[in-house]
């Protein structure tokens, strides 16, 4: 609570307790969606939306209202913006930062449940917030996690990294572990930010949203997925996938390491409990551009393999250094050697072969390799086949977790 | 006559033999000094050794990043390196005391001299690894920095980096050995200056099909004919 702005603390101060936080990350009209999402309750709980001055027309005129809440007022608005605008912060981390401010505060206000929202306000409804909060209001919950509605070429990084590394280490089929929109319990953000007995939190506190899904599994917390709908997904900054791509692994690395135990045991992976009905998305076809993916694979299998090297067995540099040179049209890399190169990609994290930085960045033109792969494949693919080619790609993550274990516990077995 | 000659050439012997015969303990100093360093040196390099081999060294030392410390090795072992470089250390301080225990003031000042050098020594090689890794890690971030921005020409900007360094590293070593400064100062400018100058080049020229891609893609954007790509990694 240190970094709470002060007009916000007095107001945390004044508000003294609630049942239900959302905290609200970009600007929009947050109030009027959070209203008609707690009508939908039995009980309207007694709800505090913390969300910067960005409220939107009437919403704002509610948000001054609710500066002087009557005794039949249940939702309180506390004005504070929770992203910094310094564009010198990373995004993940900044997003990381908010997450934690919200639950920070949502502990000291001692609410049941806090919802945060991370996703642009464009195509977020009331029925995403109900969703969110309503299994762990009402049916003991510990953590929800979003299932969204997206186009095949969507949430990649999710979908080929994150998602698949998820399911094969911990065992839960969640679709986005990383949210970035998330219904939480007490019990669980008390055990993020850490417990009040001055014991060690059980995740970095930097890395809050990479950690919040392994530290719920690994707990043995409740967990479940809710389809809030169809998202927006920001367009991608070229000159910025590699610092995104080292800003999310990095803390899904780390927690490889601090959960090595947990993460060792399960066999097989399970679907946690699913809310909601998955909206249909029309249908995109058509050819994609993967020239310029292709050209930056090429780039990297041609200058990097020195790099790699140090990372990946020689068999693994030979089928890149082969892939590297097939036309467009034959391109294919592998379900099993890519998930087989992210293991030995956090292997190598784990064992600081070379600066972790430079090993994560590495890591940027082989990833680009596989979406031109899916792409390719998927470019005439309906939905519900690129979601089966999903399906497929995390189950070989699941054949190769052997890979891992093996190699984690003994790594000077094999040094490549 | 002969007497006297005889006397002077007994006396020239004598006088030979009572400088060879004050020497001898020097000399036998001297060797008893380098047996005594050897058998330390042979001892402490054994030991060393199967240390390193314990540790497997050569792997960590490549892990680490000194890959080109197994080229100058000798049979391609750092711990080889290792090992011998400590020996000849120790050889050579068993020399040192060997050579001052002649009292004599010019193996004295030798000495002395060679002591006083060591610091500039010690600070050259210091300088030239820390340079070493420096180069190392800034041609590595060049390196996957510009093939991560696409640029084609990223394995010569990253070696002109480390050459960059690796010069002025070696500049700075030279220096704090106090070897031809003034020559090292002006073959280090033309260097640096000549290697600044072809990278220029070489970027400039290199980079000539990356300005207009990104000028005709701002323009395809301010448009609004631009295909948008359908990638959403986030």
């Amino acid at each position: 609570m240190e970094s709470t702005p002060q007009a916000a603390r007095e107001r945390i101060d004044r508000i003294a307790s609630a049942d239900l936080m959302v905290g609200v990350l970009h600007n929009g009209a947050a109030f009027s969606m959070v209203r008609q999402a707690l009508e939908k309750l039995p009980h309207v709980p007694r709800t505090v939306i913390i969300q910067g001055n960005g409220l939107g027309g009437a919403d704002g005129a509610n948000a001054a209202d609710a500066a002087t809440p009557s005794e039949d007022q249940t939702v309180f608005v506390v004005p504070w913006t929770l992203l910094e605008p310094d564009t010198s912060i990373a995004p993940v981390e900044n997003v990381a930062n908010a997450y934690q401010s919200v639950l920070s505060a949502g502990d000291k206000l001692g609410v049941r449940a806090a919802c945060v929202l991370a996703s642009d306000l464009q195509t977020v409804t009331s029925q995403w917030i109900s969703r969110l909060i309503q299994p762990v209001l009402e049916l003991g919950f510990d953590l929800v996690t979003p299932c969204y509605t997206h186009g095949k070429f969507e949430g990649l990084l999710n979908n080929s990294l994150i998602s698949p590394l998820t399911r094969a280490l911990y065992g839960t089929r969640i679709q986005n572990p990383m949210g970035p929109d998330l219904g939480i319990s007490r019990r669980l953000f008390q055990r993020l930010i850490g417990p009040e007995q001055g014991a060690k939190p059980a995740a970095n506190q930097s890395h809050a949203l990479a950690s919040i899904v392994p530290a719920a599994v690994c707990s043995g917390f409740k967990i479940c997925q809710a389809h809030v709908g169809v998202r927006v997904y920001p367009p991608i900054d070229w000159t910025n996938l590699s610092s995104v791509l080292a800003q999310l692994l990095g803390p899904v690395f780390l927690d490889l390491e601090r959960n090595a135990a947990c993460w060792q045991r399960p066999r097989e992976s399970v679907s946690p409990p699913s809310f909601g009905e998955r909206m249909a998305l029309s249908e995109d076809k058509g050819l994609v551009d993967v020239g310029r993916m292709l050209e930056s694979f090429r780039l990297g299998a041609r200058n990097l393999l020195e790099v790699w090297s140090l990372v990946l067995p020689p068999t693994t540099l030979f089928e890149l250094r082969k892939l590297a040179s097939l036309p467009q049209d034959q391109f294919h890399l592998p379900d099993e050697l890519w998930a087989r190169s992210v293991y030995d990609f956090a292997l190598g994290h784990r064992l600081r072969t070379i600066n972790r930085d430079h090993l994560l960045r590495a890591m940027t033109p082989l990833y680009l390799g596989w979406v031109v792969s899916y792409a390719l494949e998927m470019q005439n693919a309906t939905v519900k086949a690129a979601e089966q080619r999903i399906e497929r790609l995390c189950q070989a993550f699941e054949t190769a977790k052997p890979y891992l274990v093996s190699r984690w516990r003994w790594p000077d077995r094999f040094n490549p | 006559m002969w007497d006297r000659a005889q006397q002077a050439l007994m006396e020239s012997m004598t006088r030979l033999l009572s400088q060879v015969a004050s020497l001898l303990p020097g000399i036998v100093a001297l060797v008893v000094a380098l047996l005594i360093s050897a058998l330390i040196a042979w001892i402490l390099a054994v030991v060393l050794k199967r240390s390193l081999i314990g540790i497997r060294f050569d792997e960590r030392a490549n892990g680490w990043g000194f890959r080109s410390l197994a080229e100058w090795s000798p049979s391609k072992s750092p711990t080889l390196l290792v090992t011998r470089a400590v020996s000849w250390l120790i050889m050579l301080f068993g020399f040192l005391v060997g050579i001052a225990s002649f009292d004599a003031t010019l193996t004295s000042q030798l000495a002395r001299t060679m002591f006083a050098y060591l610091p500039n020594v010690l600070g050259a090689v210091v300088v030239l690894l820390a340079g070493t890794i420096i180069a190392r890690f800034i041609a590595r971030s060049v390196l996957i920095g510009s093939v991560n921005m696409n640029l084609q020409y990223a394995r010569l900007l990253s070696v002109g980096v480390k050459w960059l360094v690796n010069v002025l590293a070696v500049a700075m070593a030279l220096e704090q050995l106090k070897i031809g400064a003034g020559i090292v100062n002006l073959a280090f400018g033309i260097l640096f200056g000549g290697i600044v100058f072809a990278l220029a080049l070489a970027v400039g020229l290199g980079s000539k099909e990356l300005v207009s891609r990104s000028l005709e893609r701002e323009a395809a954007k301010s448009t609004g004919n631009g295909v948008e790509e359908p990638f959403r990694h986030l």
